[in-house]
């Protein structure tokens, strides 16, 4: 067995020609890693653009930099963006690079479905943005209460881009779930059963799940939206016996669970970087993965909390608010676990590990104000106003944004090959976290003090100003965080240290690999014989026979789902442009829709089956080994 | 952390490993389960709107005459689909795509009920009529399009020539997508009963 003649035969089936059809028609997730990664970070700075923008406006009482509607608009886009096309797509990017690495496969169970997926994501965020550049943009929040935003209130083509998009990033994010599914369940490496599987796959399969029965709530809102604004139908309608509360319902059915969505893949992810930081494996294992199953089976019992007001009965507010109390125990028991391994191991204060506990800093903060956004009563007082935006801001800057940098100092090094300036690192974290909470705190006392939320401006002499000006600052602050983070990056693209395999002498599989891993992953597929693969060393992980190379084809191991014992050989598709096409066929379907080209409509739909086709042909010769 | 390592059954060697055929299974039992879902928002925005309304369903509960043909057409491409997944299992292609074949013809009949019931149903009851019409028109509407979409996979599994060629992995397109087919029929006996059965046994009952 010659090493070199292998690597070559490897790379000649897995890595794709450098050519531009190469490039659109890859489908290694490590490729769509990337781009899901810088695609939903270009949203991260589009809607921080929007937040500057809105905090700009709020500075002085009575200013007119922006219009009443132009402000509407953009705390629209501004909070649209931010959680369907930043927060749960951010941590998908990571999924899809990392997945496959950690469980030692050389790709997603259904790599064209991975590739459609990601475009599909790019184009719906594309068509959402059509809308403002028409002049036409969404104007309800992102929750988009009816009647607000019925055709009678909202005449513009504005909230049917939002449901029309939505619905095209229901598909593309459902898709990503099923592939996920399929991918910890069947692909991981031999020995890794379900005891031993990194507490990120935890997280990511359970919101996989949560996406399949939540997301179809927020399809079905939309589907009625769009028909109740273009064909007259009365779902939302008082007047033909329809019900406006019914889309709160159905939103906050999906809603909430998609804050659990955007929320638990990061805590996996701290679940994964704090042990590393403090040398020692993660205290309560067992414990974090039984709390992210049970806060994703638990979320769907918690959405009328975002209903207290609505006038509905007793009985059902006590129980979803008894839901939104018991959730709370599942997020402390994974705090406990963080800070327990901070404690009883050596910590390290590198960049990310100052990101991963200032997170769980302002998560605690995010979960308390939630407790009391639980408590009806509580909720009464604090409802629309601004303690409501800061709690929101807590729990999603602070269980989201600060993970994702402490993931991005963590793993960059692997994505990129080279290291970020810790220094740097530091810098930009603690002006970020003074920023973040200076911009955000007293929003609390502002909310208190009676402030409405999505108000475009405020009479001077209410007590407000001081610290509307203090939160403009803030959010400037944590804007300059953001961008020195930033410059970080691309320096360390350019001059960052060459990090080499494993520069934080991790435990996971990923760290096997070379940085940037090869196409294929490592030469040998991995096995596992304990929870920290590469802490210990085990005979089983060497492959003398080079049983483990499965160089016939583009080929990985499939096991099974939970003692992960080798049962069969998975063949993965080639690159194709197929998924490329389809979602270019979708976005002329939905374009289709907004501007009443029904024969164009059903055109993109027969041909997006003749793409399926053709995507999905098994050619002679190809299955076969 | 140093509990014994597992390794695979005694005797299988990873060379000797059959080519993995379940993962189109498992994702279809996924799409399922979120296409259940779809069904289940959908059922209850059907009870919520019709909760404590006047007039709802009962006062003028849709005709059973073409819910139950289109019943009877779509458990019998049913059965005719179960028997050519045998068929195909056993390797008898030929009678495989016969019944492929007959499935896809009973589904478009089925189509083609419906579309009479509709134009029947049309003249009490229009979609924009009231919020019952809405929903009803909405279900029923979502499930035909439950129905076109299977009927392209059975033709995906119709035309697809001589599956792969190596060892048995020929019958698991078909399998998936019949799996798919018979999602699509129990959706339609979830709202034979919910939409037709339920308000007819209520008022007539």
């Amino acid at each position: 067995m010659n090493i070199v003649e292998v690597e070559a035969r490897l790379t000649e089936l897995w890595e794709r020609p450098k050519t531009l059809r190469g490039w659109f028609a890859t489908v290694d997730h490590k490729e769509l890693g990337i781009r899901y990664l810088v695609t939903a970070f270009t949203f991260l700075l589009i809607g921080g653009v929007e937040a500057l923008l809105l905090r700009i406006q709020l500075a002085h009482p009575n200013n007119a930099f922006l219009s009443p509607e132009v402000y509407d608009e953009i705390f629209s886009m501004h909070g649209i963006t931010m959680i369907f096309w930043y927060a749960a797509p951010i941590l998908s990017g990571f999924a899809v690079y990392l997945v496959p690495l950690m469980i030692g496969a050389r790709d997603m169970a259904f790599p064209r479905l991975n590739a459609f997926t990601y475009w599909a994501y790019l184009i719906s965020g594309i068509f959402l943005y059509i809308g403002p550049f028409m002049g036409q943009a969404p104007h309800a929040g992102w929750f988009s209460y009816m009647p607000y935003t019925n055709s009678t209130y909202s005449p513009s083509l504005g909230m049917d881009f939002y449901a029309l998009a939505l619905i095209l990033l229901t598909i593309s994010t459902t898709g990503g779930a099923i592939n996920f599914i399929v991918t910890i369940l069947r692909l991981r490496a031999p020995g890794m059963s379900i005891s031993r599987m990194p507490l990120f796959l935890y997280s990511t399969l359970t919101v996989s799940f949560v996406t399949l029965f939540s997301l179809p709530a927020l399809t079905t809102a939309c589907v009625f939206m769009e028909l109740d604004r273009r064909w007259g139908t009365h779902f939302f309608q008082i007047s033909g016996g329809g019900d406006p509360v019914l889309w709160q319902q159905l939103f906050w059915f999906f809603g909430h669970p998609w804050v659990y969505i955007i929320f638990l893949p990061a805590t996996g992810m701290i679940s994964l970087i704090v042990p590393v930081f403090s040398r020692r494996p993660i205290v309560g294992y067992p414990y974090v993965a039984i709390a992210t199953i049970l806060t994703g089976l638990v979320g769907f019992s918690v959405w009328l909390h975002h209903m207290f007001t609505v006038g509905l009965s007793d009985m059902a507010m006590s129980f979803f608010s008894a839901g939104s109390m018991t959730i709370s125990i599942f997020t402390i028991v994974q705090v406990f676990a963080w800070v327990a391994t901070v404690w009883k191991g050596r910590p390290v204060a590198t960049a990310s590990m100052h990101y991963a506990l200032g997170a769980i800093a302002m998560l605690v903060i995010g979960g308390l104000s939630g407790v009391f956004t639980g408590i009806i009563p509580v909720d009464w007082q604090a409802h629309n106003t601004y303690y409501v935006v800061a709690h929101i801001h807590y729990v999603l800057i602070g269980a989201n944004l600060f993970p994702v940098f402490a993931a991005f100092y963590y793993w960059l090094p692997k994505i990129t090959g080279r290291m970020l300036n810790e220094e740097l690192g530091k810098w930009s974290f603690w002006v970020m976290f003074i920023g973040f909470n200076v911009g955000f705190f007293p929003m609390h006392i502002l909310g208190l003090l009676g402030m409405p939320r999505r108000i475009y401006t405020y009479e001077a002499g209410l007590g407000l100003q001081p610290l509307n000006l203090l939160l403009t600052i803030g959010a400037f602050t944590l804007g300059v965080g953001i961008l020195l983070s930033i410059i970080n990056l691309l320096m360390s693209i350019k001059v960052g240290e060459i990090a080499g395999r494993n520069p934080w002498n991790s435990d996971g599989l990923e760290w096997e690999t070379t940085s940037p891993p090869k196409a294929y992953a490592t030469v040998h597929l991995p096995t596992v014989a304990t929870r920290h693969p590469l802490w210990d060393d085990y005979a089983e992980e060497s492959d003398p026979d080079g049983d483990r190379i499965l160089d016939r084809g583009r080929l990985t191991l499939t096991t099974s789902w939970l003692d992960a014992e080798p049962r069969a050989i998975a063949t993965i598709q080639k690159d194709t442009l197929a998924p490329l096409v389809l979602s270019l066929v979708m976005f002329v379907f939905f374009a289709a829709f907004i501007f009443h080209w029904m024969w164009v409509g059903l055109a993109a739909f027969v041909v997006s089956f003749a793409v399926g086709f053709y995507w999905m042909w098994t050619r002679p010769g190809q299955a076969g080994i | 952390m140093s509990s014994v390592p597992q390794t695979a059954r005694p005797g299988a060697s990873i060379r000797d490993l059959p080519l993995d055929e379940l993962r189109g299974i498992y994702a279809m039992w996924c799409v399922i389960a979120t296409e259940g879902s779809l069904f289940v928002c959908l059922f209850c925005a059907y009870f919520y709107l019709g909760n404590g309304k006047q007039r709802w369903a009962d006062n003028n509960p849709p005709g059973m005459t073409y819910p139950w043909i289109m019943l009877a057409v779509m458990l019998f491409s049913a059965f005719i689909l179960r028997w050519g997944e045998g068929q195909v299992k056993r390797q008898r292609y030929a009678a495989g795509r016969v019944a492929l074949l007959f499935t896809i013809l009973f589904g478009l009949g089925f189509i083609a009920l419906q579309y009479f019931s509709y134009r029947s149903q049309l003249q009490t009851l229009a979609p924009d009529s009231n919020s019952y019409g809405s929903i009803f028109y909405a279900i029923s509407g979502l499930h035909v399009a439950h129905v076109v979409v299977g009927i392209f996979l059975l033709a995906y599994a119709l035309v697809l020539p001589r599956y792969a060629p190596a060892r048995e992995s020929p019958f698991r397109p078909y399998q998936t997508v019949a799996l798919y087919w018979y999602f699509v029929n129990f959706l339609w006996i979830g709202v034979f009963i919910v939409m037709y059965a339920i308000p007819n046994l209520i008022v007539h009952g």
